[in-house]
């Protein structure tokens, strides 16, 4: 009888999921149900009530005992999480996956594809990094989460471009796409940034993005290679970092590296947010993390602050994306529940209000919830995140791709873009020495 | 009913029969031998089951595949002495330790010294504050080294831009970050290496002194002649003891640097913790920690060495 | 003569105490800035202006408010104290009574027992966590606060029983064979006649073993991870930071609050700490 209210659902698909559970279990024959939930930690102040608020409605709406823990991603604390409960066979019901976690667990995660082709059905896509994280084999490990998941755009002091390096990243990126000139968007390629980064370091408020072991390195290293049409490694499991186009790209960073501060080899996630809000530098590649505490302690630098597309490179544009998923453990006894609860916690109008909670840092990777309202009028300045959902020719995507998963993860979990440039632009190794070294990582990454 | 010698029950009303058997086993219970096997169980069984059993099998699991399915004998060993990333971990705990134990041992020597040489009254206040470092819980007190190090509000380079040098890339580069580093380590252990010093001063017979000070003795002959060898051995059990402290540090390298920049200020043990716990790889983890124990075991043998003679 | 030899005097404990001023400051400037950075408004501690090492703009409570009334920080206490008593409580009397054999009843496993003890020192927590890591979660330990207590009594237990040996050693043989003539059982001995008499090691024994227990960070690290079952070591370092973004005032705050009961049990006992730590360099 489960399975079949559960199939009824999906055909209809319209009637909310906490109506669909209600009509599943009549009351009387229902026990209390208990389920738990380990759940990313939001930095966001007041995310995390909201969403335990939101959640608990639902349990008690559903007569579901729903405990929640929030497991901060400082120390990999989420990740460890993930690995111990898959090698106990024991510990929550759903647990929250950031970027390439969920696919190490792809056997022991109960196939969520009846949960994500409903909503697909009813919403249309999800995008295509999330779909490529989550959908492994031709089915749904785990779905893609909202919460916590942001990407990477230029988070700018549009007051130094302006005055330093005569760019008006307002001009060019306005809070309208249906403004946007498309020669202009054009023109902001790696090489027009390589020109700002020399005349605002000039003038003393240097461009600021970590070459070091951490997510923010990655997530704009990897796009930069990728603009230029280099992977670490193809969908087939071939290294295929040796390329001209690597060595491009290192020489570019050797340049660009020049007029950065030297301190970004030892940078952490929150050092290039301190870096914007210090009011030194003019430019960071970010979430509007920086942008939401630049505005409650230094709101005179806030009210500068643009976000915008990143720069283009000779292959395409890239963006960095950290999505986060939901995976449901196979050993746990209330599947059904769970995936009723996420199906709830995925509907628009929670979204929406989870959206509104984190002040637009959560990224929705369902497509069409990207025209949240969210980012058009939170400020100052007003429509300063406009462009934090991809509004161009962007494209997301997470360092690692397109390599397989189980080769990807490791690319971002051992740093090798960050540390194949750090050893040219810091340790004074020759590129091509730097690129075999990371060959020969990639060839380890390949034990079993 | 009344009590026996031991505080055992003797019952008077027990069956005639067991009295035999049940006087030897208390006989046997009282040996000292029985007794003492038997309060040391605890013990036994603590170290046994939590320290012994463990190093055994983290012997065997690094003889496993990475998924813990296959034995595969000392292919994880190989693998690693084929990894860069590898040897500049064996290279940063070689130097780091060296430098560390180094450092230690001349500004414990020194602080001891100087301390020992201020009138007695004042000795206590001095030797409380400088143990601070020590008692602070580590993981805590390298949060604040971080803050002091963070590159854009660092507090260390404000006073070095004060007093004229230029400001140094602190956490960002890989010489820099195993300076910081070791100079937490050595903020850490040096109150440890002076407090044993001092004990150490304060063991020395005051008449030795005395008569080289009659002799005409000059402060440093005093201190080549007479206090150097009075402390050869303590100074040797301290520094070889801190050297296995120091070999297995981890909590600074984990809150300062998690091993970067570049991994070149993995430990032993935070490598061990990057790869078996962060990223999985249990068996290739425990590999990189067992490479401690030799190390360690040479150093041990120095001790028991250093202690047998010193005792003698 | 005699004037320049007191002027010597005087010049080498200038010398002396400008050595001594140098490495207090050296050892308290930690501390220091962690508190100075604790009472500021995160404006100042942003800001790039003026002179860091003091508080300039007015000092603020804010940020211990904030930790008792917005984070865990109360329940990682509570934490820290529900593991490190029981911890304390079983290594001492694991200790007492290994010490207590191995240093009164001479049979003939003491010399193989004593040499473990000391072998323990080879094996450091950073070398175990890995295979303790595998059967803490073969005992369904894992991400419970109780894993700790069962793990850190092998930190501290060698330690002790090695201290406690060495006050037992100094009690006089004369006691006790007046005590075993008297008819008193080993155990009525050890407790009557040996703890008494070896207060002060037991308090050393003690405040090691709390502060091994208090400082631990490498257990925890890799067998806890949800916040309700984090210990303040761990829950101040991992927990308290933020996505992103460090609120280092509140960091500093929670540090400081966390190091607080070591740092006070050492103001106040600091002779039995000192007695403790230098046992067995004396001795040796």
């Amino acid at each position: 009888m489960e399975t079949r209210t559960r199939r009824d659902f999906l055909k209809t698909g319209a009637a909310g999921a906490a109506a669909a559970s209600v009509l599943g279990f009549p009351h009387v024959a229902r026990a209390q149900t208990k389920l738990t939930f380990g759940l990313w930690d939001h930095w966001v102040p007041g995310a995390n009530d909201v969403l335990k608020g939101i959640v608990t409605d639902w349990g008690k709406g559903n007569r579901v005992d729903i405990t929640i823990d929030f497991i901060t991603s400082i120390g990999n604390k989420l990740q460890l999480t993930g690995a111990a409960e898959s090698r106990a066979g024991a510990g929550h019901d759903i647990i929250a996956f950031s970027t390439w976690d969920g696919t190490f667990y792809k056997d022991k995660l109960e196939p969520m594809s009846d949960v994500a082709e409903a909503l697909i059905k009813k919403y249309g896509p999800f995008n295509e990094n999330a779909t490529y994280l989550s959908k492994q084999d031709g089915r749904w490990v785990t779905l893609p989460s909202p919460i916590g998941s942001h990407t990477y755009p230029h988070e700018t002091r549009m007051d130094y471009f302006k005055q330093h390096a005569g760019v008006d990243v307002q001009d060019i990126f306005p809070a309208d796409v249906k403004k946007r000139d498309k020669k202009k968007v054009d023109g902001w390629d790696w090489k027009a940034f390589l020109a700002v980064a020399k005349k605002v370091n000039a003038a003393g408020f240097p461009i600021g993005a970590s070459i070091a072991e951490n997510t923010d390195s990655n997530d704009w290293l990897g796009p930069l290679f990728a603009s230029h049409g280099s992977f670490p490694m193809d969908n087939k499991g071939n290294i295929t970092i040796d390329s001209p186009a690597t060595l491009e790209v290192i020489e570019y960073l050797r340049e660009l590296t020049q007029h950065m501060p030297k301190d970004i080899y030892g940078w952490d996630d929150a050092s290039n947010n301190r870096w914007l809000i210090s009011g030194k530098g003019s430019t960071i590649f970010n979430p509007p993390s920086a942008w939401a505490v630049a505005k409650r302690d230094q709101p005179a630098v806030a009210a500068q602050v643009w976000h915008h597309d990143v720069p283009r490179g000779p292959k395409g544009r890239y963006r960095g994306s950290l999505p986060f998923t939901w995976g449901i453990w196979k050993f746990s006894k209330e599947k059904k529940v769970a995936k009723d609860l996420l199906l709830f916690l995925s509907d628009r109008e929670t979204q929406w209000k989870l959206i509104t909670a984190s002040q637009g840092y959560d990224f929705p990777q369902i497509m069409s919830f990207q025209d949240h309202p969210v980012w058009k009028e939170i400020g100052p300045p007003v429509g300063g995140q406009y462009n934090y959902p991809v509004r161009g020719d962007e494209k997301l995507i997470v360092a690692g791709w397109p390599a397989k998963p189980e080769f990807g993860a490791q690319v971002y979990s051992k740093w090798l873009l960050p540390t194949m440039v750090g050893k040219v632009t810091s340790g004074g190794t020759k590129p091509q020495d730097a690129v075999k070294w990371a060959a020969g990582e990639l060839e380890g990454y390949k034990r079993g | 009913m009344r009590l026996g010698p031991n505080g055992t029950v003797l019952d008077a009303a027990a069956p005639a029969r067991a009295l035999p058997a049940r006087a030897r086993w208390r006989r046997r219970l009282r040996s000292r031998a029985a007794i003492g096997l038997l309060m040391c169980l605890p013990l036994v069984a603590l170290i046994g089951g939590l320290v012994a059993y463990p190093f055994f099998y983290s012997i065997y699991l690094s003889m496993l595949n990475k998924r813990e399915t296959a034995f595969i004998g000392l292919d994880n060993f190989r693998f690693l002495m084929t990894r860069d990333v590898f040897w500049q971990v064996v290279q940063t705990s070689f130097v780091f330790t060296g430098l560390a134990v180094f450092w230690k041992a001349v500004l414990g020597f020194t602080l001891a010294l100087v301390i020992h040489t201020v009138p007695t009254g004042g000795q206590r206040i001095w030797r409380g504050l400088s143990l601070i470092p020590w008692v602070m819980p580590l993981a805590l007190s390298s949060l604040g080294w971080w803050w002091i190090y963070e590159p854009t509000h660092s507090a260390l380079n404000w006073l070095l831009v004060l007093i004229g040098i230029s400001p140094k890339p602190w956490l960002s580069d890989p010489y820099w970050a195993k300076v910081a580093v070791i100079l937490v380590n050595v903020w850490y252990g040096t109150p440890f290496f002076m407090i044993t010093y001092l004990a150490g001063l304060k063991s020395i017979p005051a008449e030795l002194f005395e008569s080289s000070a009659i002799d005409g003795a000059s402060g440093l002959q005093r201190l080549r002649h007479i206090t150097l060898p009075m402390l050869k051995s303590i100074i040797a059990i301290t520094m070889l003891f801190s050297t296995i402290v120091t070999l297995a540090t981890f909590d600074i390298v984990r809150v300062l640097t998690r091993g970067g920049p570049r991994q070149s200020t993995h430990m032993f043990g935070t490598y061990a913790f990057e790869l078996g716990i962060a990223s999985g790889d249990v068996p290739l983890g425990a590999a990189v920690s067992l490479f401690m124990f030799p190390i360690l075991a040479v150093s041990a043998f120095f001790i028991l060495r250093g202690i047998r003679r010193s005792t003698v | 003569m005699i004037r320049t030899k007191r002027a010597r005097r005087a010049l080498t404990l200038l010398v002396c105490y400008g050595v001594i001023a140098g490495f207090v400051v050296f050892f308290l400037f930690p501390p220091y800035w962690m508190a100075i950075t604790s009472f500021k408004t995160n404006q100042e501690i942003e800001s790039l202006e003026g002179i860091p090492l003091i508080i300039q703009h007015g000092a603020t409570l804010r940020h211990y408010r904030d930790l008792f009334a917005k984070t865990d920080f109360l329940l990682y206490f509570m934490n820290s104290v529900l593991v490190t008593v029981p911890v304390v409580f079983f290594s001492m009397v694991i200790s007492v009574l290994a010490a207590y054999a191995l240093s009164r009843l001479g049979f003939a496993g003491a010399g193989v027992i004593g040499t473990g003890v000391f072998l323990v020192y080879l094996v450091p927590d950073s070398l175990l966590f890995i295979p303790l890591f595998k059967i803490i979660g073969a005992l369904g330990l894992l991400n419970s606060k109780w894993s700790l207590v069962l793990v850190y009594p092998t930190l501290i237990v060698p330690f002790c029983t090695w201290l406690l040996i060495g006050y037992f050693a100094s009690i006089p043989k004369e006691l006790d064979e007046a005590a075993l003539v008297d008819g008193a059982g080993h155990l009525q001995m050890l407790v009557l006649i040996f703890l008494p008499v070896a207060v002060p090691g037991l308090i050393a024994a003690t405040i090691f073993a709390f502060t091994v227990s208090w400082s631990g960070f490498l257990y925890p690290l890799a067998f806890i991870f949800s916040s309700g079952e984090q210990v303040l070591t761990t829950g101040t370092v991992t927990s308290l930071i933020k996505g992103d973004v460090y609120h280092w005032g509140g960091l500093m705050a929670g540090a400081l609050l966390a190091s607080l009961p070591p740092v006070l049990l050492y103001v106040f006992l600091m002779d039995y700490y000192i007695s403790g730590l230098t046992a067995g360099s004396t001795k040796g």
